[in-house]
């Protein structure tokens, strides 16, 4: 009934303004994925050699099992931790819980290469902690790797779907009797699964587009094997092949896990919004909860980290950190704004059902699966291509060439930030949407709103911390970014990701400490003032009595 | 349009959207440099060079395979004047893809570098180079044991060699330099007596590989040798450690030499200011230069006449190197992977 009304509202909708929004998104999300399509036309077009018959016949096994192991580890640790942490602090009173609220999500700002350098200097043979741990290497080493550093994916997904969630069904579940934790698995858990499932696709596909991580812990995934066509073979065509591979791989485990959760649809009735009661924890319990809370950040960030600050007290700081310091956040402020807008259009296009809509969004965020020096080549293709045409146009034109190079500028930067990045902004954004459901739309509209207060009134107020996480998520990402913030920036500007990637590939561990401990110090403010706006909208939602769920209607 | 809106125009757009190389600057005043280095003393060379000549250096420094890929992309429009990059294995797919043009002698500098580190068809030189050898712990092999690469594929061996991942191009360039030296199969069973003798799977860097002979998880590795320069001249103490509990072997003496790769450079296919280019090139020959690799980088100059102060890599200095040329490393780099690829050096 209500997918009726609604349906004919759209229609209405869409003959007022023309060209219907949709229309838009598609082609933002069609921009960001020019740069993997062309990476798959280099992979169709290029000549054929032997090499992926030679790798069949020899390492492609190898290679799969442990894609298959780094990412299966990789998932299930990031899920226990980003679930179990989202959960305590959202439903739960104990010492520390404000500062962990934004504490739990820094380590996302530390780049996994540098985790696991730091990690496998302390526990290798030679390394103060060898033979204490099991030295972190192999695929089980880079998985648990990157489970600790990714996590906070989930956690803040999680986290931000956790408090917007009524509690009518964990209370009906309690008072029917069931234990916390039954009530707790068996309604809050479905309910933010949209989140989950949206939290873990960001940790996987990560995971497997490494390369920095994998290499150094001796765990050759599918990604090595591209490198390796491209480095060693020579042939970038067979390097464009595999990243389909991996690509394609990802996209299968997604659309099963969508498949999955369309059949196990859960949307609360409405906006409908009762705010839960957090529980006070026993003296005893809440300092289990506070550790637990302790564990993941200093694994995740403070010892690595620490290790690494321990080598640079014996080697000079490296010079210029300041400049790459705020070229690091210009650039990701800035594209993180951009994503959090386009991340929110695509998720509409999502949600319209539309297939140019959904079908744009879905390859535009498959470029998040795609190894980062792929990914700057697809961009560079790009680039060189559009110069061309550029240059011969402006010489019909005028007989010079076209006055500007497109390559080694912010906008090139920027362009292939969004490319790389944007499914780190569609999720947080589509996940948000899920809780406006359709009845609440026909309610708003049957009430006389028009469609862009829709969007402001209803929509807005209920996707707001979604939105600003998806920036976050981009903001942060780009501080990290490496191979495209390598070739594409304009002479003499250095990021700090640049500069510890330097000195770390050159085995200088303590030089590299430095600008990775900057890298989460740049992170911090927006970590926490993003903790801030969740918790506040958290409060506004609890103030509002039931009946003024939905703001503004009761006007 | 005229020519003065034209300007504006463009000037607004460049301003806005902070495109680089807009407007023509002032011919030969700059050298745009792609490298794939990051070291201080490329920093110190690359100073004194503005200081000597007055001639600004615009640098991007980003990863081999990248970089070559930027150029390529750029094609016509690359405002790259020099590329930079270590190991001839880079050298030779940037002048498979075109991106080199010939230097000439820079003015006589050139032929202070021994024939083997410049490409035949003069599109690049090294400036320095890197020899790959063998570590061995002091305390539990005699070095006279370890004299050649081969002998670390003897049975003997088994359990006891550390070696990073065959994905380094230190490794493929290595492998590439036996197959062009003594054949495919040689260079196969060398490759496979490794693989069958490795102490533990591949991984970290090389100098985890020193560490892991200096602490017994293995008795021997194989290393660029500037590795353990750099924990010889450590302030850390610890780390000097590390380097004084092992031993260095160049291998191959007396039988064709150590195999050494080079850093280099050349002079871009599309170089818009190809002189002052040159003139950078020459400068990373002049004793000030080569001074400064040897210094600060513990690379060996490549102008072996060069003098430097560094005790640690004047005592590895002296001895024999392959009189390979040094493009054969490059050209056999794909046929080392595949190598490597049958016979499970992971």
């Amino acid at each position: 009934m209500a997918i009726t009304d609604t349906a004919t509202l759209r229609r209405k909708m869409t003959g007022r303004t023309g060209l219907h929004p949709v229309w838009l998104a598609a082609f933002a999300g069609l921009l960001c994925a020019a740069p993997l399509l062309a990476v798959v036309w280099l992979g169709v077009s290029g000549p054929w050699s032997d090499y992926l018959i030679h790798i069949a016949n020899t390492r492609l096994a190898e290679f799969l099992i442990n894609t298959a192991i780094v990412g299966l580890t990789a998932a299930l640790l990031a899920g226990v931790i980003g679930t179990g942490t989202a959960w305590l602090v959202t439903r739960h009173v104990f010492p520390g819980r404000n500062v962990f609220q934004w504490m739990l999500a820094l380590p996302l700002a530390m780049p996994a290469y540098a985790a696991a350098y730091g990690w496998y200097d302390l526990t290798q043979g030679a390394g103060p902690l060898g033979g204490l741990l099991p030295t972190v290497h192999g695929p089980l080493g880079a998985g648990a790797i990157f489970g600790l550093v990714f996590y906070p994916y989930v956690y803040l997904l999680a986290r931000e779907s956790f408090s917007a969630q009524s509690a009518d069904a964990y209370d009906a579940a309690r008072t029917l009797g069931c234990s916390p934790f039954q009530a707790f698995a068996r309604t809050a858990l479905p309910m933010v699964r949209p989140a989950i499932a949206a939290g873990l696709a960001l940790v996987v596909m990560e995971a497997l587009a490494d390369y920095g991580t994998v290499s150094h812990l001796g765990a050759p995934t599918l990604t090595v094997a591209l490198m390796r066509a491209w480095a060693g073979e020579g042939s970038i065509p067979d390097a464009a092949r595999l990243a389909m591979l991996l690509v394609s791989i990802t996209f299968l485990i997604f659309m099963a896990e969508r498949a999955l959760r369309r059949r196990a649809r859960q949307t609360a009735a409405s906006g409908h919004v009762r705010a839960f009661r957090r529980q006070s924890l026993s003296p005893l319990a809440g300092m289990l909860a506070a550790f637990a809370c302790l564990l993941p950040v200093l694994m995740g960030l403070v010892i690595p980290a620490a290790r690494l600050g321990w080598r640079a007290a014996y080697t000079p700081a490296a010079t210029g950190l300041m400049d790459a310091a705020v070229n690091s956040l210009v650039l990701a402020g800035i594209s993180g704004l951009l994503a959090a807008v386009i991340g929110l259009g695509l998720a509409y296009a999502i949600r319209t059902r539309k297939l140019a809509g959904r079908a744009s969004a879905r390859i535009a965020a498959m470029g998040y699966g795609v190894p980062g020096a792929v990914a700057a080549l697809g961009v560079l293709i790009i680039f060189g291509t559009l110069q061309g045409w550029l240059d011969t146009g402006w010489r019909t034109l005028t007989g010079s060439p076209f006055p500007l190079v497109l390559t080694g500028s912010a906008l090139a930067l920027i362009f292939a930030y969004q490319a790389r990045f944007i499914a780190a902004a569609i999720g947080p954004s589509e996940s948000a949407l899920s809780r406006v459901t359709p009845s609440l739309d026909a309610a708003a509209r049957s009430l006389g709103a028009r469609p862009l207060e829709l969007a402001r009134r209803v929509h807005w107020p209920l996707v707001s911390s979604g939105v600003a996480l998806a920036g976050l998520l981009v903001f942060v990402e780009v501080l990290k970014e490496l191979p495209a913030t390598m070739i594409l920036r304009p002479f003499n500007m250095n990021t700090l990701a640049v500069t510890a990637h330097n000195y770390a590939a050159d085995e200088r561990l303590g030089e590299a400490a430095l600008p990775a401990v900057l890298l989460v110090v740049a992170a911090l403010p927006a970590m926490i003032w993003i903790a801030r706006r969740i918790t506040a909208t958290e409060r506004a939602r609890a103030s509002v009595p039931p009946s003024e769920a939905i703001p503004g209607l009761a006007e | 349009m005229s020519d003065r809106l034209r300007l504006s125009i463009i000037g607004a757009l460049c301003a806005s959207l902070g495109l680089t190389a807009c407007g023509q600057p002032e011919q030969d005043s700059v050298v745009n440099v792609f490298s794939a280095r990051h070291y201080a003393s490329d920093q110190e060379v690359f100073r004194a060079f503005t200081e000597e000549t007055g001639i600004a250096i615009n640098l991007v420094e980003a990863d081999g395979d990248l970089l070559i890929e930027r150029v390529r992309a750029d094609g016509e429009r690359s405002q790259a004047d020099v590329i930079i990059t270590v190991d001839a294995g880079r050298l030779h797919r940037a002048e498979q893809a075109g991106l080199f043009q010939p230097a000439g002698d820079l003015g006589g500098m050139l032929d202070r570098v021994p024939d083997a580190l410049v490409h035949p068809d003069n599109l690049w030189f090294g400036f320095a180079t890197r020899a790959r050898v063998i570590v061995y712990a002091r305390d539990r092999v005699d070095p006279s044991e370890v004299q050649t690469y081969a002998d670390l594929a003897r049975p003997e061996f088994e359990g006891r060699v550390c070696v990073r991942s065959s994905s380094n191009v230190y490794n493929q360039s290595l492998v590439a330099g036996m197959i062009a030296e003594d054949g495919v199969e040689a260079a196969e069973s060398f490759a496979r007596g490794i693989a069958q003798n490795l102490a533990r799977t591949p991984q970290g860097g090389d100098t985890d590989q020193i560490r892991a002979v200096a602490a017994g998880e293995c008795d021997v590795a194989i290393v660029n040798h500037y590795y353990l320069g750099r924990l010889l001249n450590a302030s850390d103490n610890a780390d000097r450690a590390v380097g004084e509990a092992v031993g260095i072997v160049f291998p191959d003496q007396g039988q064709g030499g150590t195999y050494v790769n080079i850093s280099g450079a050349g002079l871009a296919a599309n170089a818009p200011n190809p002189e002052a280019a040159r003139a950078l090139l020459a400068f990373l020959l002049s004793e000030r230069a080569q001074r400064a690799f040897a210094e600060l980088t513990n690379e060996f100059p490549a102008d072996p006449s060069v003098s430097y102060d560094n005790t640690v890599l004047e005592g590895f200095a002296g001895f024999e190197a392959r009189d390979l040329n040094v493009n054969a490393l490059g050209e056999n780099g794909a046929e080392a992977q595949r190598i490597f690829d049958r016979v499970g050096w992971p």
